[in-house]
């Protein structure tokens, strides 16, 4: 019971540092927003093109502003010595882990459900019958996301460069759920029968399985002082 | 160190060898003239013959494998008489390498074999892409030792008891 | 226990060398002279002599490091930790040359130097995990904690790999199907004994070529608590007698 209650008691602590603050949502909207309008600068589209290339383009969007909020969640613990005493605390270290994992998947899932309605006017895309899909692809992939990135900024944030080392670390780990979550989504946007893209879904399941499990059981190596 | 520079001074000798060696095979078996270069140099040996067979030029039963065609270099065209094994490359508009004999009098160029084109840039690029680095971290790899060894043996500089151990281990 | 295999191995090391360069030798021989030209490929079907070997001594060198980082876990032995690294370094260096030559050997094939291939693009990712790693542990100063996070990342990294290369394989064969495969051309004889000992070569000289690596790192950390840095002495201070 108390494993269940560090996990709670660790991600209701942020949720409550983020409600007063609001600074990583207020910082990863933002950031997502300027993705977007240098993307908008950068490819002159028609609803035609938007539909092929949009599927990528949110998902760039998407990663880069969950990395923002990843870097920001052990980067937070930084001051007043903080991170010492969660790593000294007697607490299960897999908890305090998974209740980051909460807090960091709630925060980018919150970030992208604010950002998809702006994706959907500026690009003009036409999602009502498949947002229930779309919500689970991106709750899979950003939990895949979460689960390798808050290991990683675990660890980066106890070493030198370490603004730079998350995104180097975590986005070739991550490649499985960038094409997973890419090729979901933009079935799922043109609106092509589930069957056809069920197999991307089932791979981000699969990975999220995998490395919950394997970043559950190694965490106290990283997470020790 | 000067065992070092010594082993790998064999190596590279080996190496210089070896190249020659496939300079020479090359040589002989590899590289290849241009109608040009024979109508200049006049061989009276087997050589070896690139040029593009030139279209509506190929005559003769290339099942039996008695073929005569022209064969277009950059300037001149050379008559070929082909007496050999039958090959399926031998087609019009296609670059081949001839093996065979240059006639003068007769101004024929009298052919008993075909290879294919090859192209041996990319193949001795990814051999020297593949060895050399190898060889060249390898040597410094080895170098590092043994100057990181001689620094250990001389450094006098700080040593807690137990380092002893570690050392002479 | 591996203080004493490694020691062992240290003694006879040159006779490693000698071995991975014999393999070698003969191999370039049969691969570059004895064997024939491919049918369809011509000549340059020998780049695969050189390539696939390298290719899969990359491989080799991840499992090791994979099993070192487990190991290294396992009895926190800083000896352990310097085979790792080494592992990890010749792993980069082998995985950028089998990149380089398989992109010379797909210019004249495919006629393309690089193409989105899974195995390809499997490689590329696998290259930047490494990358990854080495500059991971350049920024960290405790050898403790460098040693400990550099065998977390290895370890996730491993298990990432089936999944990248699926994933990348789905990818692409949904797309498009590949230009050429290798599969179904059956190989003969010819073709095998070359590609057999260039193999056997690369992996005693990858052997030997860890062990001098490994050494190497070895006497720079001790080095480092020769010079009175203390981290490294506690560190080193780890090590199994």
């Amino acid at each position: 019971m108390i494993f269940f209650n560090v996990i709670r008691v660790v991600a209701w602590k942020d949720l409550l540092c983020e409600m007063r603050s609001r600074e990583t949502i207020s910082s990863m909207f933002f950031f997502a927003l300027i993705v977007i309008l240098v993307f908008s600068f950068s490819f002159s589209m028609d609803q035609q093109a938007a539909r092929e290339l949009i599927a990528g383009i949110l998902w760039v969007a998407f990663a880069f502003t969950g990395i923002i909020g990843l870097g920001k969640s052990f980067s937070a613990e930084l001051q007043n010595d903080c991170l010492e005493y969660l790593q000294m605390s007697p607490a299960p270290k897999g908890a305090i882990y998974l209740g980051k994992v909460a807090a960091n998947l709630l925060f980018i899932v919150t970030a992208e459900v604010i950002l998809f309605p702006m994706f959907v006017i500026f690009f003009n895309l036409d999602v009502v019958e498949d947002l229930p899909v779309l919500l689970l692809i991106f709750f899979l992939a950003t939990l895949g996301l979460s689960t390798v990135g808050t290991l990683f900024s675990a660890m980066t944030v106890q070493i030198r460069a370490r603004e730079v080392m998350l995104p180097i670390l975590l986005l070739p780990l991550a490649v499985p759920v960038m094409i997973a979550a890419v090729e979901a989504t933009r079935g799922a946007l043109n609106g092509n029968p589930l069957a056809l893209y069920r197999h991307w879904i089932e791979l981000l399941v699969v990975f999220d399985v995998v490395f919950t499990v394997v970043s559950f059981w190694v965490v106290e190596l990283i997470l020790d002082s | 160190m000067s065992g070092l520079y010594v082993r790998w001074g064999a190596v590279a000798v080996v190496a210089v060898l070896l190249v020659l060696l496939a300079y020479r095979h090359y040589e002989r078996n590899v590289a290849s003239l241009t109608p040009e270069e024979v109508l200049a140099e006049r061989p009276d040996r087997v050589v070896r013959m690139t040029g593009l067979v030139r279209g509506g030029t190929l005559r003769g039963d290339l099942a039996v494998g008695r073929v005569r065609f022209d064969l277009a270099g950059q300037r001149e065209t050379l008559s070929i008489h082909y007496q050999g094994p039958s090959q399926e490359n031998l087609r019009e508009l296609k670059t081949l390498v001839l093996v065979g004999r240059w006639d003068p009098a007769a101004r024929i160029f009298q052919a008993h074999d075909i290879a294919s084109v090859s192209n041996y840039g990319f193949v001795f690029g990814a051999y020297l892409v593949g060895l050399v680095p190898l060889a060249f971290f390898l040597f410094t790899m080895e170098r590092k030792v043994g100057l990181l060894y001689n620094e250990i043996k001389g450094s006098k500089l700080y040593e807690p008891e137990w380092l002893d151990d570690v050392v002479t281990r | 226990m591996l203080n004493t295999i490694i020691r062992k191995l240290q003694r006879y090391k040159g006779w490693f060398g000698a071995a991975g360069g014999l393999c070698l030798g003969l191999g370039l021989y049969y691969g570059l002279v004895a064997s024939p030209p491919d049918y369809y490929q011509g000549e340059v079907v020998r780049i695969m002599y050189v390539h696939v070997p390298l290719a899969h001594t990359s491989l080799l060198a991840y499992t090791v490091l994979f099993l070192g980082s487990l190991w290294y876990l396992w009895t926190r032995d800083p000896v352990v930790d310097n085979l790792c690294h080494a592992a990890a370094g010749l792993s980069v260096f082998f995985t950028a040359v089998a990149l380089i030559t398989g992109s010379i050997w797909a210019k004249p094939t495919w006629n393309t130097w690089w193409t989105w291939d899974a195995r390809l693009v499997s490689f590329a990712v696998l290259f930047l995990i490494l990358a990854g790693y080495l500059m991971l542990r350049t920024f960290i100063d405790d050898p403790e904690r460098e040693a400990r996070y550099a065998a977390v990342l290895a370890i996730v990294g491993f298990i990432d790999l089936p999944i990248v290369h699926f994933s990348v394989e789905w990818w692409r064969t949904l797309h498009q199907p590949l230009s050429i495969s290798m599969r179904g051309v059956s190989i003969s004889k010819e073709i095998l004994i070359p590609l057999v000992l260039m193999g056997i070569g690369f992996s005693i000289l990858f052997v030997y070529m860890l062990i001098v690596r490994t050494q190497m790192l070895y006497l720079s950390s001790l080095l480092n608590a020769k010079k009175g840095r203390l981290l490294s002495q506690v560190h080193l201070a780890k090590v199994e007698p």
